[in-house]
Protein backbone atom coordinates (compact mmCIF):
# COMPACT_ATOMS: atom_id res chain seq x y z
CA UNK A 1 0.00 0.00 0.00
CA UNK A 2 0.92 3.42 -0.80
CA UNK A 3 0.93 4.73 2.26
CA UNK A 4 4.10 3.86 4.11
CA UNK A 5 6.41 6.48 3.96
CA UNK A 6 4.78 7.68 0.33
CA UNK A 7 5.84 11.82 -0.61
CA UNK A 8 2.41 13.43 -1.21
CA UNK A 9 3.06 15.33 -4.63
CA UNK A 10 1.44 18.21 -4.71
CA UNK A 11 -0.20 17.01 -8.27
CA UNK A 12 -1.95 14.46 -6.39
CA UNK A 13 -4.48 17.18 -5.05
CA UNK A 14 -5.41 17.77 -8.54
CA UNK A 15 -7.01 14.43 -8.40
CA UNK A 16 -9.32 16.32 -5.80
CA UNK A 17 -10.26 19.04 -7.87
CA UNK A 18 -11.50 16.02 -10.26
CA UNK A 19 -13.40 14.80 -7.95
CA UNK A 20 -15.06 17.77 -7.18
CA UNK A 21 -16.14 17.46 -10.86
CA UNK A 22 -16.96 14.01 -11.34
CA UNK A 23 -19.28 14.77 -7.70
CA UNK A 24 -20.87 17.67 -9.68
CA UNK A 25 -21.32 16.18 -12.91
CA UNK A 26 -23.51 12.99 -10.95
CA UNK A 27 -25.40 16.05 -8.79
CA UNK A 28 -26.29 17.80 -11.70
CA UNK A 29 -27.33 14.65 -14.08
CA UNK A 30 -29.33 13.55 -10.78
CA UNK A 31 -31.46 16.55 -10.86
CA UNK A 32 -32.05 17.07 -13.83
CA UNK A 33 -33.57 13.27 -14.01
CA UNK A 34 -35.38 14.03 -10.63
CA UNK A 35 -35.51 17.31 -9.85
CA UNK A 36 -36.43 18.33 -13.78
CA UNK A 37 -37.91 15.38 -16.11
CA UNK A 38 -39.55 13.12 -13.05
CA UNK A 39 -40.77 16.27 -10.86
CA UNK A 40 -42.78 17.99 -14.24
CA UNK A 41 -44.73 15.20 -14.82
CA UNK A 42 -45.60 14.75 -11.14
CA UNK A 43 -46.05 18.20 -11.44
CA UNK A 44 -48.70 18.35 -14.17
CA UNK A 45 -50.83 15.51 -12.26
CA UNK A 46 -51.06 17.10 -9.27
CA UNK A 47 -51.92 19.82 -11.09
CA UNK A 48 -54.66 18.21 -13.36
CA UNK A 49 -55.89 16.94 -10.45
CA UNK A 50 -56.36 19.76 -8.42
CA UNK A 51 -58.32 21.58 -11.30
CA UNK A 52 -60.53 18.34 -11.21
CA UNK A 53 -60.82 18.49 -7.40
CA UNK A 54 -61.50 22.76 -7.86
CA UNK A 55 -64.17 22.19 -10.42
CA UNK A 56 -65.91 19.26 -8.80
CA UNK A 57 -66.32 21.05 -5.94
CA UNK A 58 -67.83 24.26 -7.76
CA UNK A 59 -70.38 21.82 -9.01
CA UNK A 60 -71.48 20.15 -5.99
CA UNK A 61 -71.44 23.55 -4.26
CA UNK A 62 -74.13 24.77 -7.45
CA UNK A 63 -75.78 21.80 -6.84
CA UNK A 64 -76.59 22.61 -3.54
CA UNK A 65 -77.64 19.03 -2.05
CA UNK A 66 -75.07 16.89 -1.62
CA UNK A 67 -75.54 13.21 -1.61
CA UNK A 68 -73.49 10.79 0.64
CA UNK A 69 -71.46 9.10 -2.17
CA UNK A 70 -70.98 12.43 -3.71
CA UNK A 71 -69.32 13.95 -0.50
CA UNK A 72 -67.37 10.59 -0.11
CA UNK A 73 -66.13 11.26 -4.26
CA UNK A 74 -64.97 14.86 -3.11
CA UNK A 75 -62.94 13.65 -0.31
CA UNK A 76 -61.23 10.74 -2.05
CA UNK A 77 -60.50 13.33 -4.89
CA UNK A 78 -59.19 15.80 -2.10
CA UNK A 79 -56.74 13.04 -0.69
CA UNK A 80 -55.37 11.98 -4.51
CA UNK A 81 -54.60 15.74 -5.08
CA UNK A 82 -52.75 15.77 -2.24
CA UNK A 83 -51.05 13.00 -2.81
CA UNK A 84 -50.20 14.24 -5.93
CA UNK A 85 -48.54 17.57 -4.29
CA UNK A 86 -46.81 15.19 -2.10
CA UNK A 87 -45.41 12.99 -4.61
CA UNK A 88 -44.25 15.93 -6.81
CA UNK A 89 -42.79 17.77 -3.69
CA UNK A 90 -40.51 14.37 -3.34
CA UNK A 91 -39.10 14.48 -6.58
CA UNK A 92 -38.49 18.07 -6.75
CA UNK A 93 -36.72 18.32 -3.15
CA UNK A 94 -34.77 15.25 -3.34
CA UNK A 95 -33.48 17.00 -7.18
CA UNK A 96 -32.66 20.41 -5.30
CA UNK A 97 -31.13 18.81 -2.45
CA UNK A 98 -29.05 16.95 -4.32
CA UNK A 99 -27.97 19.40 -6.52
CA UNK A 100 -26.93 21.95 -3.60
CA UNK A 101 -25.03 19.02 -1.83
CA UNK A 102 -23.09 18.02 -4.81
CA UNK A 103 -22.57 21.82 -5.37
CA UNK A 104 -21.20 22.06 -1.54
CA UNK A 105 -19.25 18.61 -1.88
CA UNK A 106 -17.54 19.86 -4.82
CA UNK A 107 -16.97 23.14 -3.98
CA UNK A 108 -14.76 21.71 -0.61
CA UNK A 109 -13.01 18.58 -1.80
CA UNK A 110 -12.07 20.96 -5.23
CA UNK A 111 -11.46 24.40 -3.63
CA UNK A 112 -9.61 22.41 -1.16
CA UNK A 113 -7.49 20.41 -3.65
CA UNK A 114 -6.96 23.48 -5.84
CA UNK A 115 -5.65 25.68 -2.80
CA UNK A 116 -2.89 22.57 -2.29
CA UNK A 117 -2.13 22.10 -5.67
CA UNK A 118 -1.01 25.60 -5.60
CA UNK A 119 1.48 25.49 -2.81
CA UNK A 120 4.94 25.16 -2.81
CA UNK A 121 6.16 21.94 -2.57
CA UNK A 122 7.31 20.81 0.69
CA UNK A 123 10.56 20.04 1.35
CA UNK A 124 12.14 21.65 4.07
CA UNK A 125 15.64 20.33 3.56
CA UNK A 126 17.04 19.29 6.67
CA UNK A 127 16.12 16.11 7.38
CA UNK A 128 12.94 16.96 9.72
CA UNK A 129 10.49 14.51 8.75
CA UNK A 130 7.14 15.72 7.26
CA UNK A 131 5.12 12.76 7.82
CA UNK A 132 5.20 13.27 11.72
CA UNK A 133 1.82 14.28 12.80
CA UNK A 134 2.37 17.43 14.50
CA UNK A 135 0.25 19.80 16.41
CA UNK A 136 -1.63 21.51 14.10
CA UNK A 137 -3.03 25.07 14.23
CA UNK A 138 -5.69 24.71 11.15
CA UNK A 139 -8.29 23.51 14.10
CA UNK A 140 -8.00 26.87 15.73
CA UNK A 141 -8.30 28.65 12.60
CA UNK A 142 -10.99 26.76 11.61
CA UNK A 143 -12.60 27.78 15.22
CA UNK A 144 -12.18 31.17 14.38
CA UNK A 145 -13.95 31.06 10.74
CA UNK A 146 -17.24 29.23 12.57
CA UNK A 147 -17.16 32.07 14.96
CA UNK A 148 -16.88 34.92 12.52
CA UNK A 149 -19.19 32.92 9.82
CA UNK A 150 -22.03 33.03 12.98
CA UNK A 151 -21.72 36.25 13.89
CA UNK A 152 -22.79 37.58 10.63
CA UNK A 153 -25.35 34.51 10.08
CA UNK A 154 -28.44 35.91 11.45
CA UNK A 155 -28.20 38.75 8.65
CA UNK A 156 -26.79 36.82 6.26
CA UNK A 157 -29.83 35.30 4.64
CA UNK A 158 -32.03 38.53 5.40
CA UNK A 159 -28.84 40.03 3.00
CA UNK A 160 -28.77 37.15 0.45
CA UNK A 161 -32.52 38.05 -0.14
CA UNK A 162 -32.34 41.24 -0.45
CA UNK A 163 -29.39 40.93 -2.57
CA UNK A 164 -31.25 38.88 -4.97
CA UNK A 165 -34.22 41.15 -4.98
CA UNK A 166 -31.86 44.25 -6.08
CA UNK A 167 -32.71 45.69 -2.71
CA UNK A 168 -30.11 48.47 -1.80
CA UNK A 169 -30.51 48.25 1.85
CA UNK A 170 -29.05 44.57 2.32
CA UNK A 171 -26.49 44.98 5.33
CA UNK A 172 -23.36 44.00 3.51
CA UNK A 173 -21.07 44.18 6.45
CA UNK A 174 -22.81 41.29 8.24
CA UNK A 175 -23.11 39.33 5.09
CA UNK A 176 -18.92 40.06 4.61
CA UNK A 177 -18.37 38.60 8.00
CA UNK A 178 -19.97 35.47 7.27
CA UNK A 179 -18.28 35.28 3.73
CA UNK A 180 -15.18 36.08 5.10
CA UNK A 181 -15.64 33.06 8.03
CA UNK A 182 -16.75 31.10 5.19
CA UNK A 183 -13.35 31.70 3.10
CA UNK A 184 -11.43 31.30 6.88
CA UNK A 185 -12.85 27.52 7.03
CA UNK A 186 -12.46 26.70 3.60
CA UNK A 187 -8.47 28.00 4.13
CA UNK A 188 -8.10 25.58 7.42
CA UNK A 189 -9.92 23.22 6.38
CA UNK A 190 -7.67 22.50 3.62
CA UNK A 191 -4.72 23.00 5.58
CA UNK A 192 -5.67 20.53 7.86
CA UNK A 193 -6.11 18.30 4.59
CA UNK A 194 -2.79 19.07 3.53
CA UNK A 195 -1.09 18.41 7.01
CA UNK A 196 -3.13 15.19 7.18
CA UNK A 197 -2.16 13.28 3.93
CA UNK A 198 0.51 12.25 4.11
CA UNK A 199 0.39 11.11 7.71
CA UNK A 200 1.24 7.43 7.58
CA UNK A 201 0.62 6.62 11.67
CA UNK A 202 4.54 7.36 12.66
CA UNK A 203 4.65 9.68 15.75
CA UNK A 204 1.25 10.10 17.00
CA UNK A 205 1.19 12.32 20.01
CA UNK A 206 0.77 10.87 23.16
CA UNK A 207 -0.56 12.68 26.43
CA UNK A 208 1.49 12.23 29.03
CA UNK A 209 -0.87 13.75 31.71
CA UNK A 210 -3.93 11.84 33.79
CA UNK A 211 -6.31 11.60 32.89
CA UNK A 212 -5.47 10.12 29.78
CA UNK A 213 -2.34 8.96 30.28
CA UNK A 214 -0.70 6.67 27.64
CA UNK A 215 -3.73 7.58 25.25
CA UNK A 216 -3.38 9.06 21.58
CA UNK A 217 -4.16 12.89 22.10
CA UNK A 218 -6.50 12.71 19.03
CA UNK A 219 -8.82 10.16 20.34
CA UNK A 220 -9.08 11.74 23.76
CA UNK A 221 -9.56 15.30 21.89
CA UNK A 222 -12.46 13.49 20.44
CA UNK A 223 -14.03 11.90 23.16
CA UNK A 224 -13.76 15.44 25.19
CA UNK A 225 -15.58 16.51 21.36
CA UNK A 226 -18.25 14.13 21.69
CA UNK A 227 -18.54 14.68 25.56
CA UNK A 228 -20.19 18.39 24.87
CA UNK A 229 -21.76 17.28 22.04
CA UNK A 230 -24.17 14.82 24.26
CA UNK A 231 -24.26 17.92 26.06
CA UNK A 232 -26.02 19.53 23.51
CA UNK A 233 -28.30 17.24 21.95
CA UNK A 234 -29.44 16.47 25.95
CA UNK A 235 -30.28 20.13 26.11
CA UNK A 236 -32.42 19.73 22.67
CA UNK A 237 -33.70 16.59 24.31
CA UNK A 238 -34.64 17.76 27.78
CA UNK A 239 -36.20 20.75 26.58
CA UNK A 240 -38.96 18.59 24.05
CA UNK A 241 -39.27 16.17 27.19
CA UNK A 242 -40.10 19.08 29.07
CA UNK A 243 -42.87 20.82 26.70
CA UNK A 244 -43.87 16.76 25.46
CA UNK A 245 -44.81 16.04 28.79
CA UNK A 246 -47.62 18.91 29.41
CA UNK A 247 -48.96 18.51 26.15
CA UNK A 248 -52.36 16.88 25.60
CA UNK A 249 -51.70 14.88 22.21
CA UNK A 250 -54.62 13.18 20.67
CA UNK A 251 -52.49 9.90 21.87
CA UNK A 252 -53.00 11.37 25.31
CA UNK A 253 -56.15 12.14 25.49
CA UNK A 254 -57.75 8.62 24.06
CA UNK A 255 -55.49 7.04 26.14
CA UNK A 256 -57.34 9.29 28.81
CA UNK A 257 -54.73 10.98 30.26
CA UNK A 258 -56.56 12.70 33.28
CA UNK A 259 -54.94 15.80 33.14
CA UNK A 260 -56.37 16.04 28.87
CA UNK A 261 -59.90 14.60 29.71
CA UNK A 262 -61.25 18.25 28.68
CA UNK A 263 -58.96 18.81 25.77
CA UNK A 264 -60.58 18.32 22.31
CA UNK A 265 -58.55 16.17 19.98
CA UNK A 266 -56.28 18.09 17.68
CA UNK A 267 -55.45 20.67 20.07
CA UNK A 268 -51.73 20.07 20.03
CA UNK A 269 -50.17 18.50 16.77
CA UNK A 270 -46.78 16.83 17.18
CA UNK A 271 -44.52 15.53 14.17
CA UNK A 272 -45.17 11.99 15.39
CA UNK A 273 -49.02 12.43 14.92
CA UNK A 274 -48.32 13.27 11.33
CA UNK A 275 -45.55 10.69 10.67
CA UNK A 276 -46.33 7.68 12.66
CA UNK A 277 -49.84 6.19 11.82
CA UNK A 278 -49.16 5.75 7.76
CA UNK A 279 -46.62 3.77 6.03
CA UNK A 280 -45.85 5.97 3.42
CA UNK A 281 -45.01 8.93 6.44
CA UNK A 282 -43.03 7.07 8.24
CA UNK A 283 -40.89 6.01 5.56
CA UNK A 284 -38.14 7.94 5.13
CA UNK A 285 -37.73 8.38 8.85
CA UNK A 286 -37.76 4.34 8.81
CA UNK A 287 -35.47 4.31 6.26
CA UNK A 288 -32.92 6.76 7.40
CA UNK A 289 -32.89 4.82 10.70
CA UNK A 290 -31.65 1.54 8.33
CA UNK A 291 -29.51 4.41 6.40
CA UNK A 292 -26.86 5.40 9.19
CA UNK A 293 -26.54 1.87 10.83
CA UNK A 294 -25.64 0.56 7.90
CA UNK A 295 -23.46 3.48 7.49
CA UNK A 296 -22.34 2.58 10.56
CA UNK A 297 -21.42 -0.63 9.92
CA UNK A 298 -19.59 0.27 6.75
CA UNK A 299 -17.42 2.34 8.29
CA UNK A 300 -16.68 -0.43 10.71
CA UNK A 301 -16.18 -2.42 7.93
CA UNK A 302 -13.37 0.44 5.84
CA UNK A 303 -11.68 0.24 9.57
CA UNK A 304 -11.46 -3.60 9.78
CA UNK A 305 -10.26 -3.89 6.06
CA UNK A 306 -7.91 -1.38 6.71
CA UNK A 307 -6.13 -2.39 9.71
CA UNK A 308 -6.11 -6.05 8.40
CA UNK A 309 -2.60 -6.53 6.69
CA UNK A 310 -3.46 -10.32 5.42
CA UNK A 311 -6.67 -8.64 3.70
CA UNK A 312 -7.84 -11.22 0.22
CA UNK A 313 -10.21 -10.23 -1.94
CA UNK A 314 -13.52 -12.37 -1.83
CA UNK A 315 -14.31 -14.36 -4.78
CA UNK A 316 -17.39 -13.63 -7.03
CA UNK A 317 -18.59 -10.37 -7.28
CA UNK A 318 -17.51 -8.77 -4.18
CA UNK A 319 -14.25 -9.32 -5.33
CA UNK A 320 -14.58 -7.87 -8.50
CA UNK A 321 -15.84 -4.57 -7.08
CA UNK A 322 -12.65 -4.64 -3.92
CA UNK A 323 -10.16 -6.32 -5.94
CA UNK A 324 -7.90 -4.59 -4.01
CA UNK A 325 -7.51 -3.41 0.04
CA UNK A 326 -6.81 -0.15 -1.19
CA UNK A 327 -10.03 -0.12 -3.32
CA UNK A 328 -11.82 -1.66 -0.37
CA UNK A 329 -11.06 0.43 2.35
CA UNK A 330 -12.68 3.62 -0.23
CA UNK A 331 -15.53 1.86 -1.50
CA UNK A 332 -16.85 1.19 1.89
CA UNK A 333 -16.55 4.35 2.37
CA UNK A 334 -17.96 5.40 -0.58
CA UNK A 335 -21.08 3.66 0.64
CA UNK A 336 -21.03 5.47 4.11
CA UNK A 337 -20.83 8.67 1.72
CA UNK A 338 -23.98 7.63 -0.38
CA UNK A 339 -26.05 6.18 2.53
CA UNK A 340 -25.16 9.97 4.70
CA UNK A 341 -26.38 11.60 1.89
CA UNK A 342 -29.18 9.45 1.38
CA UNK A 343 -30.41 10.54 5.33
CA UNK A 344 -30.10 14.13 4.34
CA UNK A 345 -31.82 13.89 1.32
CA UNK A 346 -34.81 11.93 2.99
CA UNK A 347 -34.62 14.41 5.45
CA UNK A 348 -35.35 17.27 3.42
CA UNK A 349 -37.92 15.00 1.76
CA UNK A 350 -39.83 14.55 4.69
CA UNK A 351 -39.77 18.57 5.94
CA UNK A 352 -41.48 19.76 2.64
CA UNK A 353 -44.12 17.22 3.17
CA UNK A 354 -44.54 18.11 6.85
CA UNK A 355 -44.53 22.00 5.78
CA UNK A 356 -47.07 21.52 3.23
CA UNK A 357 -49.17 19.95 5.62
CA UNK A 358 -48.91 23.14 7.87
CA UNK A 359 -46.44 21.97 9.97
CA UNK A 360 -43.87 24.52 10.32
CA UNK A 361 -41.69 26.10 12.77
CA UNK A 362 -44.04 28.97 14.09
CA UNK A 363 -45.28 26.65 16.61
CA UNK A 364 -44.13 25.47 19.61
CA UNK A 365 -44.00 21.76 18.31
CA UNK A 366 -42.61 22.82 14.99
CA UNK A 367 -40.18 24.66 16.51
CA UNK A 368 -38.38 22.32 18.66
CA UNK A 369 -39.32 19.62 16.03
CA UNK A 370 -37.08 21.04 13.40
CA UNK A 371 -33.99 22.58 15.36
CA UNK A 372 -33.62 19.28 17.17
CA UNK A 373 -33.80 17.37 13.77
CA UNK A 374 -32.05 20.02 11.45
CA UNK A 375 -29.43 19.82 14.63
CA UNK A 376 -28.33 16.26 14.01
CA UNK A 377 -28.42 16.72 10.05
CA UNK A 378 -26.03 19.43 10.46
CA UNK A 379 -23.62 17.27 11.94
CA UNK A 380 -24.46 14.48 9.46
CA UNK A 381 -23.55 16.42 6.62
CA UNK A 382 -20.42 17.75 8.29
CA UNK A 383 -19.79 14.32 8.97
CA UNK A 384 -20.39 13.90 4.97
CA UNK A 385 -17.71 16.75 4.25
CA UNK A 386 -14.88 15.18 6.54
CA UNK A 387 -15.67 11.80 5.28
CA UNK A 388 -14.90 13.24 1.20
CA UNK A 389 -11.50 13.81 2.15
CA UNK A 390 -11.15 10.33 3.54
CA UNK A 391 -12.68 9.10 -0.05
CA UNK A 392 -10.27 10.76 -1.20
CA UNK A 393 -7.01 10.15 0.84
CA UNK A 394 -8.69 6.42 0.96
CA UNK A 395 -8.01 6.71 -3.65
CA UNK A 396 -4.83 8.69 -3.30
CA UNK A 397 -2.27 7.87 -0.32
CA UNK A 398 -4.57 4.90 0.96
CA UNK A 399 -5.36 3.85 4.32
CA UNK A 400 -3.55 0.71 6.21
CA UNK A 401 -2.70 -0.58 9.98
CA UNK A 402 -0.93 2.40 10.69
CA UNK A 403 -2.70 5.17 9.78
CA UNK A 404 -5.77 3.79 10.12
CA UNK A 405 -6.55 5.64 13.06
CA UNK A 406 -8.41 9.05 10.91
CA UNK A 407 -11.03 6.61 9.70
CA UNK A 408 -11.15 5.02 13.19
CA UNK A 409 -11.63 8.74 14.94
CA UNK A 410 -13.87 10.11 12.10
CA UNK A 411 -15.93 6.85 12.99
CA UNK A 412 -15.92 7.54 16.23
CA UNK A 413 -17.96 10.86 15.53
CA UNK A 414 -19.88 8.73 12.95
CA UNK A 415 -21.62 6.54 15.68
CA UNK A 416 -22.12 9.18 18.11
CA UNK A 417 -24.44 10.65 15.15
CA UNK A 418 -26.08 7.32 14.83
CA UNK A 419 -25.91 7.10 18.43
CA UNK A 420 -27.94 10.37 18.85
CA UNK A 421 -30.14 9.67 16.02
CA UNK A 422 -31.13 6.28 18.43
CA UNK A 423 -32.32 8.82 20.42
CA UNK A 424 -34.25 11.38 18.26
CA UNK A 425 -36.02 8.99 16.26
CA UNK A 426 -38.34 7.30 18.78
CA UNK A 427 -38.56 10.30 21.09
CA UNK A 428 -39.79 12.39 17.86
CA UNK A 429 -41.32 10.33 15.05
CA UNK A 430 -42.86 7.31 17.03
CA UNK A 431 -43.51 8.37 20.80
CA UNK B 1 -10.56 -5.99 19.50
CA UNK B 2 -14.08 -7.23 19.21
CA UNK B 3 -13.36 -8.53 15.34
CA UNK B 4 -10.94 -11.30 17.12
CA UNK B 5 -14.70 -12.91 18.51
CA UNK B 6 -16.61 -14.93 16.47
CA UNK B 7 -19.64 -16.30 16.10
CA UNK B 8 -21.25 -18.34 13.54
CA UNK B 9 -17.75 -17.22 11.20
CA UNK B 10 -18.74 -13.42 12.04
CA UNK B 11 -17.50 -11.22 13.61
CA UNK B 12 -19.35 -9.25 17.01
CA UNK B 13 -19.33 -6.05 14.34
CA UNK B 14 -21.49 -8.03 12.34
CA UNK B 15 -24.26 -9.36 15.05
CA UNK B 16 -23.62 -5.99 16.36
CA UNK B 17 -25.21 -4.87 13.08
CA UNK B 18 -28.09 -7.30 12.58
CA UNK B 19 -29.15 -6.52 16.53
CA UNK B 20 -29.34 -3.28 15.63
CA UNK B 21 -31.51 -3.94 12.40
CA UNK B 22 -34.16 -6.42 14.13
CA UNK B 23 -34.74 -3.63 17.12
CA UNK B 24 -35.22 -1.04 14.86
CA UNK B 25 -37.74 -2.72 12.72
CA UNK B 26 -39.05 -4.01 16.26
CA UNK B 27 -39.85 -0.06 17.35
CA UNK B 28 -41.16 0.88 14.09
CA UNK B 29 -43.39 -2.23 14.44
CA UNK B 30 -44.23 -1.60 18.08
CA UNK B 31 -45.85 2.25 17.09
CA UNK B 32 -46.87 0.97 13.69
CA UNK B 33 -49.22 -1.84 15.11
CA UNK B 34 -52.27 -0.66 17.81
CA UNK B 35 -52.82 -4.28 18.71
CA UNK B 36 -50.28 -7.67 19.00
CA UNK B 37 -50.35 -8.85 15.44
CA UNK B 38 -52.63 -11.75 15.44
CA UNK B 39 -54.24 -11.08 19.11
CA UNK B 40 -56.80 -8.63 20.45
CA UNK B 41 -54.18 -7.38 23.20
CA UNK B 42 -53.43 -3.58 22.65
CA UNK B 43 -50.40 -2.30 22.55
CA UNK B 44 -51.34 1.07 24.84
CA UNK B 45 -49.08 4.18 25.06
CA UNK B 46 -47.43 3.04 28.55
CA UNK B 47 -46.22 -0.25 26.41
CA UNK B 48 -44.84 1.78 23.49
CA UNK B 49 -43.42 3.82 26.00
CA UNK B 50 -41.43 0.93 27.93
CA UNK B 51 -40.69 -0.53 24.60
CA UNK B 52 -39.01 2.60 23.09
CA UNK B 53 -37.09 2.86 26.49
CA UNK B 54 -35.75 -0.67 26.16
CA UNK B 55 -35.38 -0.59 22.49
CA UNK B 56 -33.40 2.93 22.88
CA UNK B 57 -31.09 1.28 25.79
CA UNK B 58 -30.62 -1.92 23.92
CA UNK B 59 -29.04 0.06 21.01
CA UNK B 60 -27.81 2.67 22.30
CA UNK B 61 -25.59 -0.18 23.99
CA UNK B 62 -24.48 -1.96 21.25
CA UNK B 63 -23.14 1.01 19.17
CA UNK B 64 -21.50 2.56 22.34
CA UNK B 65 -20.12 -0.61 23.21
CA UNK B 66 -19.37 -3.03 20.19
CA UNK B 67 -18.88 -0.08 17.31
CA UNK B 68 -17.43 2.41 19.33
CA UNK B 69 -15.26 -0.32 21.48
CA UNK B 70 -15.90 1.49 24.81
CA UNK B 71 -16.50 -1.87 25.92
CA UNK B 72 -12.80 -2.51 25.34
CA UNK B 73 -11.09 0.74 25.41
CA UNK B 74 -9.92 2.19 28.67
CA UNK B 75 -12.43 3.18 31.23
CA UNK B 76 -11.64 6.84 30.85
CA UNK B 77 -13.53 6.96 27.59
CA UNK B 78 -16.79 5.59 29.51
CA UNK B 79 -16.40 7.84 32.10
CA UNK B 80 -15.80 10.81 29.42
CA UNK B 81 -18.61 9.34 27.49
CA UNK B 82 -21.28 9.39 31.01
CA UNK B 83 -19.71 12.46 32.43
CA UNK B 84 -22.96 14.47 31.02
CA UNK B 85 -25.16 12.00 32.49
CA UNK B 86 -25.32 14.47 35.48
CA UNK B 87 -26.19 17.18 33.65
CA UNK B 88 -29.12 15.27 32.03
CA UNK B 89 -30.10 14.32 35.60
CA UNK B 90 -30.24 17.74 36.38
CA UNK B 91 -32.13 18.79 33.36
CA UNK B 92 -34.56 16.30 34.12
CA UNK B 93 -34.83 17.75 37.70
CA UNK B 94 -35.47 20.46 36.12
CA UNK B 95 -38.20 19.07 33.91
CA UNK B 96 -39.85 18.31 37.38
CA UNK B 97 -39.78 21.53 38.89
CA UNK B 98 -40.88 23.55 35.89
CA UNK B 99 -43.61 21.35 34.79
CA UNK B 100 -47.08 22.19 36.31
CA UNK B 101 -47.27 18.32 37.77
CA UNK B 102 -44.30 19.23 39.40
CA UNK B 103 -46.17 21.37 42.33
CA UNK B 104 -48.67 18.44 42.92
CA UNK B 105 -47.44 15.34 41.74
CA UNK B 106 -43.49 15.02 42.32
CA UNK B 107 -42.67 13.40 45.65
CA UNK B 108 -41.92 16.30 48.24
CA UNK B 109 -37.97 15.87 48.51
CA UNK B 110 -37.31 16.33 45.02
CA UNK B 111 -39.33 19.81 44.84
CA UNK B 112 -38.87 22.95 46.94
CA UNK B 113 -40.73 24.65 49.34
CA UNK B 114 -43.70 25.27 47.57
CA UNK B 115 -45.96 26.20 50.11
CA UNK B 116 -44.15 29.76 50.05
CA UNK B 117 -45.48 30.06 46.87
CA UNK B 118 -49.23 29.55 47.61
CA UNK B 119 -49.51 30.79 50.82
CA UNK B 120 -47.70 34.43 50.29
Amino acid sequence: MSGHGSHVENGIWMRAVMMGGIILTIGVLLFATLGIALADGKHDTWKQLEDDYHHEEEVLAAQGNITEAQAKHLVHMHHEEVDAHLSYLTYRVAGITILLMSITYAAFIGIGGFLNASKPQADHGDGHDEHEHHGSSSPIVFAFGIMLFLMGFPDFVVACKAMLSSDATADLSMLAISMLGLVTIVIAVSNWWFEDLPFVGHGEQIATSYPFEGEHIRKAGLWVFIMSEIMVFATFFSSYLRMRTEWCTDWAIRDGVEACKDVPEGTVVTASDLLRYDFGTLLPGAINTFALIISSYTIVLALKTAKNANWKPSTGFMGKLMPTRQAAVRNYLIATLALGSLFIVLKLVEWSHLVAEGFDIGTVQGSIFYIATGAHGLHVFIGLLVMLYLVFKADTVGFDEDNAQGIEYFGLYWHFVDLAWVVIFPAFYLY
Amino acid sequence: MGEHVEFMGKDIYFWNFIVLMFFTLFEVGAVFYDVVPGTDIAITKSAVWAILIIVGIIKGFGIAAFFMHLKDDPRIYTRTALFPVLFVLLMLWGIGLSNPAGVTDLPSWCTPNWDYATNR
